[in-house]
């Protein structure tokens, strides 16, 4: 029989690393990350990074791997309000199984189930690539920006939630998925080569896109289930945008040359999709099943057009008013031919 | 409108000042009607406030005649999926139902497509690397993804932070090393995991749903142990080894991470289910077993989808030997590391004074892990059949004290 585990005497060395005492007091939205970020322990510019696993403030081990390439400096993906946001988005985590109305749907003209099913269809799959694109960039975060990597995370549960409450939403109410969007813009968001011509192309432009649609989703939405789902869904999506524009607002303002390169990615999201990731809403099976909701039918078909330019409207205009908000305003005199028409 | 009755036309007074004011083109009002668009779309147009320009190349045409082929897009119709359980509400799992709920053993649709609507022909790769159900899937993701929304918690609001109150200094101190190691070990986790995400195809959605609520658990499980570190009177320790963590981002397959992560999810499960033990407060006893309820969806997930895995492929049994076995090395050097096994030490025994009791509590916790660990492997259906020594010394009897 073998000896039972060999017990090395105590170093205890580790109790020696406590320079600065911390007692962080809970607010009146409980103990935030805002409450903790103090002392040794706040984030701050020019930290030492070692592209270890180290959080921010623990005391490095002399012999700890590196994991790869990590940003080395705060400005590379920051954004103000991360800790707020992620904060935000525990507290306002919602079910898609039982915070929906789904009582309240009702049968539907066969028109317009197919309408809001399609519809459904093209969100169910752009939700599911805006869970992808933040995974995807997680292990370049360093643990010195680990709030903006506890934002992300949280953005991968919203996303699935989306992706699951769209798929839902197809199959609760006698209709099913309908035709494969156009996928045009998306790939964009998972070609990024940058965290910020990603936040820039996800968050700001793709998001913002589907926002402003999710904001019409009192005319879209036939039911009362369809009109909560989108209020629901637009809650979340509030979230992402505002990381984006926070994050661009630091990026020009940390580090302006960056913006003719910036532009550059924007002009290639542009001139590649009229709907900049957001799943192309041009696209005849979307555009069409958009017309026939907000026409409130397929004989009011010309009247859902003039509505859907509305969307097109708000959609460029929110997304000007979100870049000049991030001091990106002359973004107004180089947009896209496909988005410049709604521009005025 | 009687037949006969005079009429000043579908176009008003407040429509003509509306396309005026707009600066639309004289006449355009007109000739829409002419082309055939009702006086309701012609409302609707000046209420979006459409330039010149838009209006005309809108309203000067024939209007727009849909296509409507999506209509009739070859997928199942007819579906009206019903809650099994009014208490969960409408579940992932209440929409798999017909071709949705099937979930292939062969995915081989490259794109970005929702499992089960219609194919766009010309659509772009993804660059989905997974699409074999086996390698990913179990059949209780929805179910668990269910769960993990049902069963969320928020680190700032359901943890009594305003009650805790100081703590023996050393004590105090080795509770902020053990918060600081998991902070690091969970975020590290989800970092890991999240770089696993673009690789899974469409054809999973459901496992991938799940694999987000895990994520996210493992995200506030690393702002809930900072969160503990740094709100009475400590401060953060020394980073956690990083032995472990950098073998899980070292896998070339899923397969090999899961393998790998299983060691380390069971070993913490363990850990977090008895460390009811070493916690000095209510609010540490609620934060521990809050994270092992979470850690619990989490193995049930592991402990499926390797038995699913090995049953589906038998010749990849062998294989999965090697990955625990790296995995078992790198755990049980950390377990040795001081910074790892000393506060556990000091907290199990109350005190520095006390470390011998301490040891032994510890050396009975480590063995509960390794057991618990092989019993998990046992429930997947799979024999450990060489035990890293640094784990198996744990099993062994201690040696009967000389009389």
């Amino acid at each position: 029989m073998s000896a039972a585990p060999t017990t090395p005497e105590l170093d205890l060395s580790w109790l020696d690393l406590y320079d600065d005492p911390t007692s962080a007091e809970p607010t009146k939205k409980g103990l935030t990350l805002d409450a903790i970020d103090i002392g040794d322990y706040a984030s701050q510019e020019d930290l030492p990074r070692d592209m270890t696993p180290r959080l921010r403030g623990a005391t490095a081990r002399e012999d700890a791997h590196r994991m790869g390439l990590t940003y080395n400096t705060k400005h590379d993906v920051w954004a103000d309000q991360c800790r707020s946001l992620y904060e935000e988005a525990v507290q306002r985590q919602w079910s898609s199984a039982r915070d929906i109305p789904w009582d309240t749907l009702k049968e539907l003209p066969d028109e317009k189930e197919r309408a809001m099913c399609q519809v459904a269809t093209m969100l169910a799959e752009v939700e599911f690539i805006a869970g992808d694109v933040p995974g995807q960039w997680l292990p370049h975060i360093s643990g010195d920006e680990f709030e903006v990597g506890l934002f992300l995370m949280s953005q991968i549960m919203d996303e699935a939630r989306h992706t699951d409450v769209f798929r839902k939403r197809a199959l609760a109410n006698g209709g099913g998925l309908l035709q494969q969007g156009a996928g045009l813009g998306l790939r964009n968001l998972i070609e990024a080569q940058d965290f910020t011509e990603m936040s820039v192309l996800m968050h700001v432009q793709a998001e913002g896109f589907v926002q402003s649609m999710f904001r019409m989703g009192e005319l879209i939405g036939p039911t009362q289930a369809d009109k909560r789902i989108f209020r629901m869904a637009a809650q979340d999506e509030s979230r992402h945008l505002a990381f984006g524009v926070m994050h661009l607002k630091h990026v020009l303002s940390e580090t302006p040359e960056r913006r003719e390169e910036i532009h550059h990615y924007l002009d290639k999201a542009e001139d590649r999709s009229a709907g900049g990731g957001s799943g192309d809403v041009t696209f005849p099976p979307v555009f069409e099943s958009l017309c026939i909701l907000l026409g409130g039918g397929k004989d009011r078909f010309d009247e859902g057009v003039a509505k859907f330019l509305l969307l097109r409207r708000r959609q460029v205009k929110e997304y000007l008013h979100r870049l000049d908000v991030a001091g990106l305003g002359d973004r107004r005199e180089r947009l896209g031919s496909a988005l410049a028409q709604y521009a005025n | 409108m009687a037949e006969g009755e005079p009429t000043e036309g579908p176009i008003t007074a407040e429509m003509r000042a509306a396309a005026q004011a707009l600066g639309w083109e004289e006449g355009l009002l007109e000739r829409a009607i002419d082309w055939g668009y009702s006086p309701r779309t012609v409302v609707s147009a000046l209420g979006t406030k459409l330039a010149p320009a838009q209006a005309k190349s809108f309203l000067d045409r024939e209007p727009l005649k849909p296509d409507l082929t999506w209509m009739d897009a070859p997928t199942e119709w007819g579906v009206r999926a019903e809650q099994a359980d009014a208490d969960m509400g409408l579940t992932v799992g209440d929409i798999m139902v017909g071709s949705y709920g099937e979930i292939p053993d062969l995915w081989t649709d490259r794109t970005e497509i929702a499992r089960g609507s219609n194919p766009q022909l010309g659509q772009e790769d993804m660059g989905y690397t997974i699409f074999e159900k086996a390698v990913v899937w179990t059949d209780s993701v929805a179910d668990l993804y269910e769960r993990a929304i049902r069963d969320r918690w928020a680190p700032a609001t359901d943890l009594g932070w305003r009650s805790l109150e100081a703590l023996p200094d050393e004590v105090e101190k080795a509770i902020c090393q053990v918060m600081t190691e998991h902070s690091e070990r969970a975020y590290a986790e989800a970092s890991v995991l999240g770089r696993w995400l673009p690789e899974i195809s469409y054809g999973f959605v459901e496992m991938k749903l799940f694999m987000s609520s895990v994520i996210y658990d493992l995200a506030r499980h690393a702002e809930a142990f900072r969160k503990r570190a740094l709100s009475n009177g400590g401060g953060l320790g020394l980073q956690a080894p990083t032995d472990l963590i950098r073998g899980a981002s070292e896998a070339r397959t899923y397969p090999e991470l899961m393998a790998y992560l299983f060691v380390q999810d069971s070993a913490f499960l363990t850990f977090f289910r008895h460390a009811g033990d070493i916690a000095q407060n209510q609010l540490e006893r609620d934060l521990y077993a809050l994270v092992a309820s979470d850690r619990e969806r989490l193995m049930e997930y592991q402990v499926e989808r390797f038995e699913a895995f090995l049953l589906a492929m038998p010749d990849r049994r062998e294989e999965q030997q090697r990955y625990l076995a790296k995995a078992e090395v790198r755990l049980a050097r950390e377990w040795n590391d001081p910074a790892v096994r000393e506060p556990l030490i000091l907290l199990l025994g109350g005190s520095r004074e006390n470390a011998a009791a301490g040891e032994a509590a510890l050396t009975a916790l480590r063995r509960r892990q390794v057991e618990e660990y092989l019993g998990h492997l046992d429930k997947a259906g799979f024999i450990r059949s060489r035990l890293h020594s640094g784990l198996a010394v744990y099993l062994e009897e201690p040696e009967t004290a000389p009389a």
